[in-house]
């Protein structure tokens, strides 16, 4: 690797090996490099191993084998016993958990915001500027002085994220950013990533949503079902790689992708033969769009 | 060959594809059974909900003791507390639970589910307890409602035991409006902050709240268990036994989601920077209204003392 590339590395992974409880593998030798401002997308079926490779990237997990470098830095368990070295390292990466319910822990929507500049030991007056700026910026400014079960799937997102982006993270982890949300709370996330992104945030995310993925990554890297990766490159070059795809369980023997939009037919359960060019284009001439 | 062009056929099996025979074609001619305890503590459950929600909506009423900074509205109310404790008159009681109504009035706060939130529960649990103690047995006094004889003795209430009795459920009842009235007069997590800011340990405060915060969450789980149970009942018949293993197969299952999502939550927490310390934001200043408050209420006090020399 030349050594500018090399000075640009925000993370690498080197044969990473993970098992739940010694037991269930998750990640089988896993090797990954991300460089300052970029938007990685980790694709793969459910139960690949995408959301363990996040908690691994965010210091929450520590491989049973391989190493991982952030910012240069070795990150272990032990390393991030160091105080100085833990406070550093949690203030420069934001982790947007899948599950908004577990990330907003708060009594109120403003003590959630709080709570990480609290602990990265900013002085209280920074930090209500801070939690005051970031409910302006998202939106979410009458939703300050709510409880948690107050909000609405999409408001606790929201809050989720507002609890990460407050802390001015280098790194932003995103756990399925788009799932179970709705259709403009989903745009809006998008739109807010891309912005992050052009703002010079370095973004990872998990996903299986191969629809947003132009927008969302400029480089994915794909899981196999066996907690491997398959395959690395940009979003169209993988896209059109149909075995590939198939093969990582991210699309359904009956999905098309039409240029940057996939698509899946109904079909009799008689028909399971793999699509021909000439079927395909008549499937996509019968396509509600 | 890929995974996907591997996957076997799917056929529906044949009772898949025909009609089910309805099992009540022709409308409610069935025999009506009530709902089990399980639906009925659930029905309960999700009252805590609502409770919870008529609560925030009177914190966030325009009153009295909801302009009141909760730390001195907390010390406040327990000086009240501590004040009604040493009354020892029941027109000094009276005096001090009429304040109570004042205070529910000036706050907004509905005066009928103000007394019935507080009476419901007295009869239930002071009354069971102080009524042997208005029998002549265990308070020897004057006997103003004879009751027979007993074991060749007379037995009956007594004046001084009435007496007694009036006391102590005088005082339970102004007791808990005085924490009624705090509870529902300010939100939640302000009355976390006023404990923190009152040197009670801010862990504990941090654990309490986060309990409050997730009660509501396994509440969600437990009604949608029951839900999805419900949909698939077909026999809508009152069955203990089957109702005990739900609640026995919920409780295990609750069990495993709230480990699993203590777990996630800890994470959440060690990812922004949490080290085992709790930081909070800085409490708001008080105000000269809150001093306004703390005469009234020295003035509450003074009158029901005042009264209870009067009478004691």
């Amino acid at each position: 690797m030349p050594s500018a590339d090399r000075a640009d590395v925000l993370l690498e992974c080197v044969d990473l090996h993970y098992r739940y409880l010694g037991r269930f593998p998750a990640l089988d030798g896993v090797s990954l490099t991300v460089h300052r401002g970029e938007k990685v997308a980790l694709l793969g079926a459910n139960g690949c191993g995408k959301s363990t490779l996040l908690k691994l990237l965010d210091g929450l997990l520590f491989a049973d084998l391989g190493t991982y470098r952030a910012f240069g830095e070795l990150i272990t368990e032990d390393s991030l016993e160091d105080e100085q070295a833990s406070r550093g390292f949690r203030s420069r990466v934001g982790f947007v958990f899948q599950n908004a319910d577990a990330q907003v822990f708060s009594p109120t929507v403003r003590e959630e915001i709080a709570f990480g500049p609290l602990n990265m030991g900013l002085a209280t007056s920074e930090v209500e500027q801070r939690v005051d700026d970031t409910l302006r910026m998202l939106g979410i400014e009458e939703l300050a002085d709510r409880a948690p079960y107050q909000l609405s799937g999409g408001e606790k997102k929201r809050v989720a994220i507002a609890s990460v982006l407050v802390m001015n993270p280098e790194l932003l982890l995103f756990d399925e950013p788009t799932a179970a949300l709705d259709p403009r709370t989903q745009q809006w996330l998008i739109e807010l990533i891309v912005e992050l992104n052009r703002a010079g945030k370095t973004i990872v995310l998990a996903t299986h949503d191969l629809d947003t993925l132009h927008l969302l990554a400029d480089r994915c890297v794909v899981f196999t079902e066996e907690h491997r990766l398959a395959a690395e490159g940009a979003p169209g070059d993988l896209l059109a790689d149909r075995d590939l795809l198939l093969a990582a369980n991210l699309v359904h023997v009956h999905s098309h992708i039409h240029d940057r939009d996939l698509h899946s037919h109904p079909h009799d359960a008689g028909h399971h033969d793999a699509p021909s060019p000439a079927n395909e284009t008549e499937a996509a001439a019968t396509d509600v769009r | 060959m890929t995974a996907g062009l591997d996957e076997p056929q799917r056929v529906a099996p044949a009772w898949l594809l025909s009609n089910e025979v309805g099992l009540c074609p022709c409308g409610c001619i069935g025999k009506r059974k009530k709902g089990s305890f399980v639906s009925k503590t659930l029905a309960g459950a999700s009252g805590m909900l609502r409770q919870a929600m008529f609560s925030e909506d009177a914190a966030a009423e325009p009153g009295l003791l909801q302009r009141v900074d909760p730390r001195v509205k907390l010390v406040s109310l327990l000086g009240l507390l501590v004040v009604t404790a040493f009354l020892r008159s029941v027109p000094a009681l009276v005096t001090m639970y009429g304040v109570t109504l004042l205070l529910a009035v000036a706050s907004l706060l509905p005066l009928g589910f103000f007394v019935k939130r507080v009476w419901l529960f007295i009869p239930l649990f002071t009354g069971i307890v102080v009524l042997p103690a208005t029998l002549n047995v265990i308070t020897p006094g004057p006997i103003v409602v004879p009751l027979g004889t007993w074991f060749g003795h007379e037995l009956g209430v007594t004046s001084t035991g009435l007496h007694a009795a009036a006391i102590i459920v005088v005082r339970v009842a102004t007791s808990i409006s005085l924490v009624v009235l705090l509870t529902l007069t300010t939100p939640w997590n302000r009355l976390l902050a006023a404990l923190r800011s009152l040197f009670v340990p801010k862990i504990f405060v941090l654990v309490l709240g986060m309990a409050y915060r997730y009660v509501f969450q396994l509440l969600g789980s437990v009604t949608d268990m029951y839900m999805a149970r419900r949909s698939r009942t077909v026999d809508p018949g009152v069955d203990l036994a089957s109702g005990r293993k739900f609640v026995a197969a919920s409780a295990g299952a609750l069990f495993g989601k709230t480990h699993a999502l203590s777990e996630e939550v800890y994470m959440a927490m060690v990812s922004r920077g949490y080290d085992g310390n709790a930081r909070t934001l800085r409490p708001p200043r008080l105000r000269a209204f809150d001093a306004v408050w703390v005469v009234i209420a020295i003035a509450g006090a003074m009158v029901a003392v005042g009264v209870d020399r009067a009478f004691g």
